[in-house]
Formats: structure tokens, C-alpha cells, sequence
């Protein structure tokens, strides 16, 4: 088996669809769940919205296949680097503990995804995430994948846990919850090893905080995450403090979320 | 009223545990090493073929496998310093080129079409042979001296049988033709003796040696 495998080969069965993210942002199934046309700007999830259910299928649809490529990737950190020479022992062993996390995150969301009404393959799947999980260097990898995109899952997790609050879904509400706490501890899991490989390495540091801009923004999509109470996914300060951001750290994230939206198209 | 001075022998009647075991402690971490290496070439394989695996029930036993065989490295690393060995790294070694050779063999296939080599190796030679030589050690160790290796091994066979279970259903699930079914087992055979010129996980001796002399007629 070899070290990198491709974004492009991951192995799917026949009802997975795979789309680039800017297929996806203009697939009309994408714009019809939005209310309207794709570029229009999205209010915050919730249950009154015409389109909240749409949306909510969809965004869970979009959880489960972000949880297969999150398992995908935790798998290939345990085996793409030369254990020692490349990475401790310990940092395996917690990506192996991501590797069983993420996949009850996808038994959790594909169950979830049936009991909203949604077949798998409904929507499109986008290989960005993991995409990210494929960079060579495991500081860089760690960083993109678990203080950016496992970052990104608890505001959405605490979205989507507040949406079946408001729909009076406690099943919903209930597995959300479980899985938040999950992704804290994977974010923290990010935020420690990001210290602890580049304590006396700065360049190597600011490569790996730059890097999880980047993936950051990559996921902004048009400013959709932030602390405004209209944002559709609301950025979680309490719970990204627990995972080992610091406020100066939040702070950032939400003034780039919220100049991608002042940026998006109206 | 108890009598609490009434003398009670230190075992109970029940209890039939006695001292004497089959390994020292050098021999017990030697061992220990072996089990960690080959758990950790374990749960690396695993991780890195649930990209590779299109059947979504196999990419996700694959990932809850690979976190148990993580947590057998883990308990296994944390002994042998228990064992006089702190530079844990010096006995985390394969037993012999064999095992190596068998291990790299094992974790070859990649390609999307072969699940069956994939779950064959793993669940039809490697697991078997893992339970059979902790079976061994568990049973041959001493109950009382070595007792945390004894329990240990009882949590980790727990889990490899479990798996073992999990990894052949989903094998004979995969099974539909004749064609698939030479597949799997030239495959087994192709690694089966692999591991038999190894002499299993833990070398020659890894379950004992059944024989004995015979005596020479005149």
C-alpha cells in the first residue's frame, strides 16, 4: 500500500456522486435547498425557514460524507508516516482513537441522515477535507484537518443540535450533542500536538497556522459561519476555548468570515 | 459475632493459582515486544485501507478495528517498562525477518477491488494466529507473578475475538462466486506460510512446542 493516497481514488460505492465545490455551490439541487439562486446568501438554519428542512437534510448529508473522509484521513495519519522518525507513537494512537470517533460519526449521521428523510447520494460529496488531510508534513495535516475542519464541525454540530431544539427533535439534539463533544476533544487533540511538534520550531508553526487559514477559508463559503445571529452556522466560542483556541484565535476567524461575507455576491 | 481471630488460609479453596510460569521477565518482555510491534503494524493497515475500501460497512469496522488494535499497542507499551525494559523502542522489533516479510505481504494489497485479500489477511491468518500465541501466553505465564500481563492479554482477546468474529462475517458476506472463494484462500495460503516460516507472531515457539523426544529403540 502506498504512503499519499489520492484525493481522487478514494474508494466509493455506486451511489456517491463526486463534485468539485464549485460544481456543487452551482448544482440546482444545492440552489433549491438554498431558496433560491446559488448565489444567494443563506439565514440562519433554523426550523420556521421555508427551506430549513431542505436545508437541514442537506447539511446532514453533508456531515456524513465529511465524517467518511474525516475517518479516511485519520487512517491514512496512522499510516503514511514512519512511526518515530516522522511522529510519535502517541500522536498515532490518537489518530487511531479519530479513526473509531469518526466512524460512529458516520453511523450517528448516516442514521440521522434516514430519520430526516434523506437517501444516501441525494446530495453531492466534495473531496476537500480530505484533501486536506493528504498534506505531507503531519504538523501542516493536524492542523488543517483538526483545528480547521474538525473546528468547523462543533459550529456546525452546535447548529444543527440547536435546530433540533427548535424543531423538537430530541434525537437530533440528543446524537449532536455526543458528537460535539467528540470533536472537541479532536480539536484539542489538534491544538496539542500543534504545540508540542513546533515548541522550538517557529517556522514550522507559523507554516501550520497559515496553512489552517487557508483550509479556514477554503470553508468559509461565502462568510455561511460566523457570530452574527443571522449567520447560518454560528461560530462557538465556548466550546473552541475548550478545544485549545484562544480568544485572539476566535477573534480572527470571525473577522474572516465576516469579510467573506461583506466579499460574497449579493 | 465473627471471630476475627479464626486463621483463613491465604488462597481460598477455590482459588487454584500457583507460581511457578513458563517465562521469566526477560522472556515476558521479549514477548510483549513482539505483540507491540505487530499491533502497531496492525493498526497502521487498517487506518490506511479505509480510503481504499468501497463497501462503507467494511471502511467502518476497519476504522473501529484500528483503534482497538491502537489500544493493544498502548496497554503493551505501558508494561514493558514494568518489565525492566525503559527504552521501550529496543524491544518493540518484529520476532525474526519472517514476520516482517509476512507483515509487508499482509499490507500490500491496495487496489479498490481487493476488500477479500485485505480482510483474508487480516482476519483469516494474522487474527487467528495472534489469539492462538496470547491464548498461550496467557495460559503458560504465571497467574500470580506475571498477573498484569495475564490481564492484559484477557482484554486484548476479548477484543480479538470480537473482531475476529466481526472480520469473518464480513468475509463470508463478500464470498458470492467460486471465483471469489480460490481468491480468498490462495491468498490465506500465500500468507499462511509466510507466517509459518516466521513460526508465528512470536517466533518459533510462539504457542509452545506440542512434541516431545522419543525414545530411541535398540
Amino acid at each position: 500500500m502506498r504512503k499519499i493516497f489520492p484525493a481522487e481514488e478514494l474508494a466509493r460505492d455506486a451511489r456517491f456522486i463526486r463534485q468539485t465545490n464549485e460544481q456543487r455551490l452551482g448544482d440546482p439541487r444545492g440552489a433549491r435547498v438554498a431558496g433560491g439562486s446559488s448565489g444567494d446568501r443563506l439565514a440562519k438554519l433554523t426550523p420556521e425557514l421555508a427551506n430549513g428542512p431542505d436545508r437541514a437534510r442537506a447539511l446532514m448529508h453533508g456531515i456524513f460524507v465529511g465524517e467518511i473522509q474525516a475517518l479516511e484521513g485519520a487512517g491514512r495519519t496512522c499510516w503514511d508516516f514512519e512511526l518515530d522518525e516522522e511522529v510519535p507513537l502517541a500522536l498515532k494512537l490518537d489518530m487511531a482513537r479519530q479513526c473509531w470517533d469518526e466512524a460512529r460519526h458516520c453511523e450517528i449521521s448516516v442514521s440521522l441522515a434516514e430519520h430526516m428523510g434523506t437517501e444516501l447520494g441525494e446530495f453531492a460529496e466534495n473531496g476537500l477535507l480530505y484533501e486536506a488531510a493528504c498534506n505531507p508534513d503531519p504538523v501542516l495535516r493536524l492542523t488543517g484537518v483538526n483545528r480547521a475542519l474538525e473546528g468547523l464541525a462543533i459550529d456546525v454540530f452546535n447548529t444543527m443540535k440547536e435546530f433540533g431544539n427548535l424543531a423538537g427533535d430530541p434525537v437530533l439534539e440528543f446524537c449532536e450533542d455526543w458528537m460535539l463533544a467528540d470533536e472537541v476533544t479532536h480539536v484539542k487533540m489538534g491544538s496539542d500536538w500543534l504545540r508540542r511538534l513546533t515548541a522550538n520550531d517557529k517556522e514550522r508553526l507559523d507554516k501550520a497556522l497559515e496553512f489552517q487559514k487557508i483550509v479556514d477559508r477554503l470553508f468559509s463559503f461565502n462568510g455561511f459561519r460566523g457570530e452574527d445571529d443571522d449567520s447560518p452556522i454560528q461560530l462557538t466560542r465556548r466550546f473552541r476555548e475548550l478545544a485549545g483556541f484562544s480568544d485572539d484565535e476566535i477573534d480572527e476567524i470571525a473577522d474572516m468570515s465576516r469579510e467573506a461575507r461583506v466579499e460574497a455576491p449579493s | 459475632m465473627t471471630d476475627i481471630k479464626r486463621p483463613r488460609e491465604p488462597f481460598a479453596p477455590w482459588d487454584r493459582r500457583t507460581l511457578p510460569g513458563l517465562f521469566d521477565v526477560e522472556e515476558t518482555a521479549k514477548r510483549v515486544g513482539n505483540y507491540k510491534w505487530l499491533e502497531i503494524k496492525l493498526f497502521e493497515a487498517l487506518g490506511g485501507w479505509v480510503a481504499t475500501v468501497p463497501e462503507l460497512d467494511v471502511k467502518l469496522r476497519l476504522g473501529t478495528h484500528c483503534y482497538h488494535h491502537a489500544w493493544h499497542a498502548e496497554l503493551f507499551d505501558k508494561r514493558l517498562p514494568e518489565l525492566r525494559e525503559m527504552k521501550t523502542e529496543r524491544l518493540t522489533v518484529p520476532a525474526n525477518d519472517e514476520i516482517a516479510t509476512f507483515v509487508e505481504a499482509m499490507t500490500a494489497p491496495e487496489d479498490a477491488h481487493m476488500t477479500i485479500e485485505k480482510l483474508v489477511g487480516v482476519y483469516r491468518v494474522l487474527i487467528p494466529h495472534t489469539i492462538a500465541a496470547y491464548t498461550y501466553h496467557r495460559n503458560a505465564t504465571s497467574e500470580i507473578t506475571d498477573m498484569p500481563t495475564v490481564r492484559i492479554l484477557d482484554f486484548i482477546l476479548q477484543d480479538e475475538f470480537n473482531d475476529w468474529r466481526e472480520g469473518e462475517m464480513l468475509i463470508q458476506s463478500m464470498l458470492e462466486s467460486d471465483e471469489e472463494v480460490d481468491r480468498a484462500m490462495t491468498h490465506q495460503a500465500k500468507l499462511e506460510k509466510l507466517m509459518l516460516a516466521a513460526g508465528g507472531i512470536a517466533g518459533p515457539g510462539s504457542i509452545g512446542d506440542p512434541y516431545v523426544e522419543a525414545m530411541e529403540d535398540n
